[in-house]
């Protein structure tokens, strides 16, 4: 992975339930918005494919200069990585005071992906 | 699959792969044709696209075909060159500035739904310039050397009848040194068919000296290849044409004039012929023949197997030379160059096999060459052939990636070629519906020249539009990218039509950053071009960007600020999102006959205002039986919507919430009102016509604050100011006081935002889920019923404070606090009457202890009477306090009224005072109004007290008293004043002097234990015959008597919060002889409170109900001369007890006193066991442990010090079982004796009394069962020492 890296969970919809710069380059200021185009343009591409693989981890689907955008389809780098995110997600999926589909966030769910972050990407 | 001809690729390649014919021509022509408005060239290309042209043509195979379509390009001489790259990026600026500019118009309008878009079709789309653009972009990359389709077929001569000597004109047009270099080089043929023409200008008179040159010319060049055409014979310049056929050749309409105006339909009809003519005569025959030849010439030296295997040896040699960068340059007679001529004739006549096979024949050999371009123009046109002839996409594909990667490799000389061949690249992926591929190879097209890119990334994202299906949100990203890059090169307009798409797509997307971009960016821009409307409605979208960093949240603002502020207006904004309007805060509070004191009293839930003033304000029910006597009830109207009081202010409170982390400042926050002076029935009479009903809306409508010019005459606005902190959030109370009655209506709220920009919310359409403060009563009405009062006459309204209420106290804090009751109003009012909710710590007082010193009123008086007891208590029972008659108040002067106020227990306490009073006015809507006042305090811990009751072994009705204070407080110190026991029929008094109680003050955290003795007086009433009637000791002095006299714990208020403790214990008045209850008073000094220096604090401490029972119903006592003296050397002895025995039950039980004649020695008291308590002031340590009476301790020591071979120093004379029956609460003395053998000292506690109840079973079992029906009690310790009788 390169330096910077944007991770972003998408409910349905379309909606981002959340977000997380995880990179170690200090980042511009038009970073952000700038990973939110290119993973928002890339779910034209993830919703292409999910219907024609049955893999839920699909590497470099898409790619804007030198980013990549890799992503990991739950009931849709490392694959580990997103799974044990996926992981956290049904734990927060658990929890009865979320709301499924809206924004996440809890702290706890921040750091712990964050703590995932640095060990595998 | 449609015909690939017609494709827009197909259309392209007609257009641009074509071809080229090289027209020379002398001043004059040109000049002739000027008149006209058109350049010679311009004048002829209309004709030059034959749609129909129907000519037959063979080419390499024997089977002839037909042309249908046909096109020539026209060049000057001059421009057979290859385009300066400069100035074709200039054009292309040009082209996309005016195209700008044509849009203009349709930016202030809304951005198209995605619906629309998707639903219309591509061609509608498409900006038409798109295609003009392409134009030009391929227009850049051609006269190329590597490419023969640029090579002119033929050369047109023209000469004007007027020059002298057209003749040696025409040879000087061909031989002069002006012919292109291309030619003059080498790199192309210039051993072209000449074609001479000679134009004649009508105007300039006959054309019989035309055709005398005709001849002349014929006669020179040959006969088929001269013609004349007459041009201008239109005399008057207004020649109308059904349809300019040079309007779609002329982009550029510089100047008014018609084009062609002089031409007549001849002379076009000549033109079109001469064309015609050129192309089928001369054209095509000689580019069949050429193709012919060639192929002849590349069969014999390059087909079959032999000139192959020379061909790859004689190519391999070559490699050993050195390499040129740009590959080696090949002449137009080269092989090399005749295949590829060869094949580009091919094409351009439709031949595609016969060009595809040459293409792929010189492929090989350029490739092997590196000559890299050479290659790619080859492979491109490989790629174009496959395509026309509608086989192997794929290999189409392959050809045409080749190409536009080999043209990017070889850097910047291929670039315009790159372009070229991406865009037909692109286009056949289109006209094969692979728009998703088609929108990559776009993007790969867009370079370093920004212009170039943004337009490429634009049809890039309506290629992702186009596709099936739609990909929405690459058509938003590239879009967004593309008007980034026009930003960059200033074309504004531009970027903001590819915002205004993306917008779109974006549109109240969750993507938060994207949207706050889009939407910042866009209104940017428009405020650039001075649209400030659209401006500031997209940079409204950003405002309220609490996600974003503080440095974006800065700049958001600041740029909506100047946009603001450049439109030098002030703009209304119902949509401005700062601050937000926190909607769950929002509550409206309004007084109708219920008022409140404070807001906090507003604020308490209305069922619990309801629940304590249900038996103080008239119900319901009360108010329908006698509707006789009120002179009006309510209305209905009255009783549905809410009520307010002219003059009084409707609270609204409204949470505004800062999203940013930068504070806001915010002014002139007020709501907005409507006020109407008629009723609704008044307008819904009027509504039976409707113009009527309008016009009297409209005046009924005086006054709407929305103008700044509000009407005050009819009600008051509050406006405030406050500034929010980043990410704070603050609740504001805005008040509108209506003056008049009528109808108020609550419309929303406004607020100027850093004094530049005016908010607006709307209550009615912003909050849907609304929360007015009012009851579930009118919970199930909307919104808009709830914002609308009817505004009715003024009414007294009482306003009452509590002076002096502390917020937090300790326990037992006894103090008198004052009401103080207003009433601003003209009219009185009257009837007051008072209700607290938790009578323990407040009540009502006497007036009369207004005015006393208050320490002191407390205390006991000389001639104070008992008789007030009863009437405080019945007094306080009821819980209501009405004021006296005479109450009435009115006018500025404040009625006062003091409060008794003890702090009953520790915890948060919430005081509620409702106070109803009825209004004297009989006229008034509303009747009865109450005052609702609400308190919290906290009440900390002080002195914990606590009894323990035991009777006395040594007396009847007796009992000792252990009281433990615990000083529970961190700092405060007590001091403990008096212990009073509450009821007529106990006495109390120390165990030992004052004196030994060691302190003076209780300091915190310390613990005191007293001894008392406690008598019940009314036992010894009846026993001793009424002595000590008079002395009534019920109090105790603790303290060292440095404070006045006893607190008088008989009256008010000590007996009166007594009373409600007493309640609280929930043992109500039953007068249980069993129980006691103390009142401990203490003060402290404080002087820590500034308020009062040194003043006295009194506490009062009650503790209800102490039992005084033991679990035994009797009680006795022994009785003897302690010491005797006897002679043992005459007898034993003989000493007489008496032992009295007191059935303290309420019933009969049967007593029998058994003796045990066993071994007690006189040295087995001397050790008692010993019990734990270092207490201060206790001396009969074993008497207390011995009260136990089912003692396990005392059994066991019995036990222990039995020994079996002693002999036991006395006995028990007479009956070793005695059993006698008792009356309740009666006494029986009963003798006993013993027999004392030596002289010593007897411990005589071996006996046991056992005693059964002898009332019936039932009535026991109701009375409490858990008393036991019979038990045994071990005998006291009793000490008798006998002596020696000397």
């Amino acid at each position: 992975m390169g330096s910077t890296a944007c991770f972003v969970m998408v409910s349905k919809n379309d909606i981002p339930i959340y977000e997380a710069e995880v990179g170690i380059v200090p980042k511009k200021e038009d970073a952000a918005h700038q990973h939110q185009f290119i993973l928002h343009a890339a779910l034209d591409i993830v919703q292409d494919l999910a219907w024609t693989t049955s893999a839920m981890f699909l590497k470099a689907i898409d790619r804007f200069n030198d980013l990549v955008v890799s992503v990991y389809v739950t009931a849709v780098l490392c694959a580990s990585f997103f799974q044990e995110v996926h992981e956290l997600y049904i734990k927060t999926l658990l929890n009865p005071l979320y709301l499924p589909g809206s924004r996440i966030t809890s702290s706890h769910f921040d750091t712990k992906v964050r703590a995932l972050a640095r060990k595998y990407l | 699959m449609v015909d690939p001809a017609n494709t827009t690729l197909g259309r392209m390649l007609l257009d641009e792969i074509s071809p080229v014919v090289m027209v020379l021509r002398t001043p004059l022509v040109e000049e002739s044709c000027r008149k006209n408005g058109l350049s010679f060239i311009e004048m002829l290309s209309p004709f030059c696209n034959f749609n129909n042209i129907d000519v037959p043509v063979r080419t390499a195979s024997d089977q002839p075909y037909r042309l249908r379509k046909f096109r020539l390009r026209l060049f000057y001489a001059s421009e057979i060159r290859q385009p300066n790259i400069e100035v074709a990026k200039e054009r292309l600026k040009q082209v996309i500035t005016h195209a700008g500019e044509k849009d203009l118009p349709e930016l202030s309008s809304d951005p198209p739904q995605i619906e629309t878009v998707l639903a219309t079709s591509e061609l509608e789309f498409l900006p038409s310039w798109f295609q003009y653009f392409n134009k030009e972009l391929v227009g850049a990359a051609s006269f190329a050397e590597h490419e023969a389709f640029d090579h002119p077929v033929a050369c047109l001569l023209a000469v004007s009848s007027k020059d002298e000597d057209p003749v040696n004109k025409f040879v000087d047009l061909f031989n002069m040194n002006q012919l292109p270099s291309l030619l003059n080089d080498g790199a192309m043929d210039s051993k072209i068919p000449k074609h001479f023409l000679l134009v004649h200008d009508n105007q300039d008179g006959l054309s019989e000296k035309a055709t005398r040159i005709l001849t002349e010319m014929r006669s020179t060049f040959g006969v088929n290849d001269c013609r004349l055409i007459c041009i201008n014979s239109s005399a008057d310049g207004f020649g109308e044409h059904q349809e300019n056929p040079w309007a779609s050749y002329k982009n550029s309409p510089s100047h008014n004039q018609q084009q062609g105006c002089f031409l007549n339909v001849d002379d076009i009809d000549e033109l079109r012929n001469a064309m015609q003519d050129l192309s089928s005569k001369h054209i095509i025959p000689n580019m069949e023949l050429k193709i012919r030849m060639l192929n002849q010439q590349v069969s014999a030296t390059r087909k079959g197997f032999k000139n192959q295997i020379k061909n790859l040896w004689w190519r391999k040699g070559k490699e050993d030379g050195p390499d040129n960068p740009n590959g080696p340059t090949y002449t137009f007679s080269s092989i090399e160059t005749q295949i590829r001529v060869l094949g580009d004739h091919a094409f351009m006549l439709r031949d595609y096999e016969l060009a595809l096979s040459n293409y792929r024949l010189i492929s090989t050999d350029y490739k092997l060459d590196k000559a890299w371009k050479h290659y790619a123009g080859v492979q491109e046109m490989m790629g174009l052939s496959y395509f026309m002839l509608d086989q192997s996409r794929k290999d189409a594909e392959y050809c045409m990636e080749n190409a536009f990667s080999t043209y990017l490799k070889i850097g910047s000389s291929g670039l315009q070629n790159a372009t070229r061949c991406g865009l037909w690249w692109a286009e056949m992926l289109k006209a094969r519906d692979q728009y998703k591929d088609a929108a990559g190879v776009y993007f790969r097209i867009s370079g370093e020249e920004p212009l170039h890119s943004a337009v490429m990334l634009e049809q890039a994202s309506y290629c992702y539009l186009f596709s099936s299906p739609p990909m929405l949100r690459k058509y938003g990203f590239h879009l967004v990218l593309s008007g980034d890059l026009y930003k960059k090169c200033d074309q504004i307009k531009h970027a903001i039509r590819t915002y205004r798409g993306a917008l779109s797509v974006f549109n109240g997307t969750a993507w938060n950053h994207i949207r706050d971009h889009v939407h910042f960016h866009i209104g940017k821009w428009y405020a650039f071009l001075g649209i400030s409307d659209e401006a500031i409605k997209h940079m409204l979208e950003v405002l309220a960007c609490g996600h974003q960093s503080k440095t974006t949240q800065e700049l958001f603002l600041r740029d909506f600020f100047q946009v603001v502020q450049k439109t030098g207006k002030t703009f209304e904004l119902s949509r401005l999102q700062l601050p937000m309007i926190n909607i769950s805060s929002f509550r409206v509070v309004f007084e109708d006959h219920r008022t409140y004191a404070s807001s906090s009293a507003a604020s308490v839930r209305e069922n619990l205002w309801w629940s304590l003033e249900e038996d103080v304000v008239p119900s319901l029910s009360v108010m329908k039986t006698n509707w006789l006597d009120q002179p009006k009830i309510l209305p209905k109207k009255y009783r549905e919507s809410n009520v307010c009081v002219a003059g009084e202010a409707i609270k609204v409170n409204v949470g505004f919430r800062n999203p940013l982390q930068i504070p806001i400042s915010i002014s002139s926050v007020s709501l907005i009102c409507e006020h109407y002076v008629s009723s609704d029935e008044k307008e819904s009479d009027a509504s039976s016509s409707i113009i009527d009903h309008r016009n009297d809306e409209e005046s009924n409508k005086l006054s709407v604050s929305r103008d700044f010019s509000v009407d005050t005459s009819l009600f008051n606005l509050s406006e405030i100011e406050i500034t929010l902190e980043g990410g704070e959030t603050t609740a504001v109370q805005l008040t509108v006081t209506p003056k008049i009655e009528g109808t108020l209506k609550i419309v929303g709220v406004r607020w100027k935002l850093s004094g530049l920009v005016v908010g607006l919310c709307n209550f009615e359409s912003d909050m849907i889920r609304k929360k007015v403060a009012k009851g579930k009563r009118k919970s199930k009405k909307s919104m808009k019923d709830n914002l609308k009062f009817l505004v009715i006459k003024s009414l007294p309204r009482l306003e009452g404070v509590i002076h002096h209420l502390p917020r937090t106290v300790y326990a037992g804090d006894l103090r008198r606090l004052t009401l103080e009751l207003r009433n601003p109003s003209e009219t009185s009012v009257k009837n007051l009457k008072m209700k607290v909710n938790n009578p323990r710590f407040l009540n009502a007082a006497d007036q009369d202890v207004m005015n006393m010193e208050f320490p002191a009123c407390l205390e006991k008086q000389a001639n104070s009477t008992r008789s007030s007891v009863q009437v405080e208590t019945s007094k306080s029972s009821s819980s209501i306090f009405q004021f006296p008659e005479n109450a009435a108040i009115s006018g500025e002067k404040a009625f006062m009224w003091p409060l008794w106020f003890r702090a009953a227990a520790p915890g948060s306490i919430s005081l509620y005072i409702t106070i109803y009073y009825e209004v004297e006015d009989l006229s008034a809507v509303i009747r009865y109004r109450t005052l609702r006042m609400h308190y919290n305090l906290e009440v900390l811990p002080s002195l914990e007290v606590s009894f323990k009751i035991s009777p006395c072994p040594s007396r009847l009705q007796e009992f000792l008293v252990r009281m433990d204070v615990v000083n529970k407080t961190n700092s405060e110190s007590f001091q403990v004043h008096q212990l009073s026991s509450v009821g007529d029929e106990w006495e109390i008094a120390l165990l030992e002097p004052i004196d030994a109680i060691p302190l003076e003050f209780l300091m915190a955290g310390q613990v005191l234990s007293c001894f008392f003795k406690l008598k019940n007086c009314r036992a010894r009433l009846t026993a001793e015959n009424e002595i000590c009637s008079t002395s009534k000791k019920a109090d105790v002095r603790l303290g060292n008597g440095h404070m006045g006299g006893f607190f008088d714990i008989s009256s008010s208020p000590l007996i009166m919060f007594h009373h409600y403790e007493r309640l609280h214990e929930e043992m109500l008045d039953q007068e249980h002889q069993k129980t006691v209850d103390f009142i401990l008073i203490s003060q402290t000094r404080s002087d820590s409170n500034p308020e009062w220096p040194n003043s006295i604090k009194v506490f009062s401490h009650h503790t209800c109900h102490c039992s005084i029972a033991s679990r035994s119903p009797i009680w006795w006592l022994m009785e003897s001369p302690r010491t005797v003296k006897h002679d043992f050397s005459t007898t034993f002895c003989e000493i007489n007890l008496s032992m009295t025995v007191h059935n303290s039950s309420e019933d009969d039980i049967s007593v029998s006193i058994n003796t045990i004649d066993s071994t007690t020695t006189i040295n087995s008291v001397s050790s008692p066991a010993p019990v734990s308590g270092n207490e201060v002031g206790w001396h009969d340590l074993s008497h207390l442990t011995d009260i136990k009476v089912t003692s396990d301790v005392l059994g066991a020591r019995v036990a222990k010090s039995l020994s079996p071979e002693s002999v036991s120093p006395f006995i028990w004379s007479g009956a070793s079982s005695t059993r006698f029956e008792l009356k309740s609460l009666s006494s029986a003395e009963i003798p006993l004796q013993i027999c004392v053998f030596t002289p010593g000292t007897y411990d005589l506690s071996n006996y046991s009394l056992h005693w059964n109840l002898l009332s019936s079973s039932d009535k026991r079992d109701n009375l409490n069962e858990s008393q036991p029906s019979s038990g045994t009690c071990k005998g006291y310790p009793y000490y008798i020492t006998v002596l020696q009788k000397d």
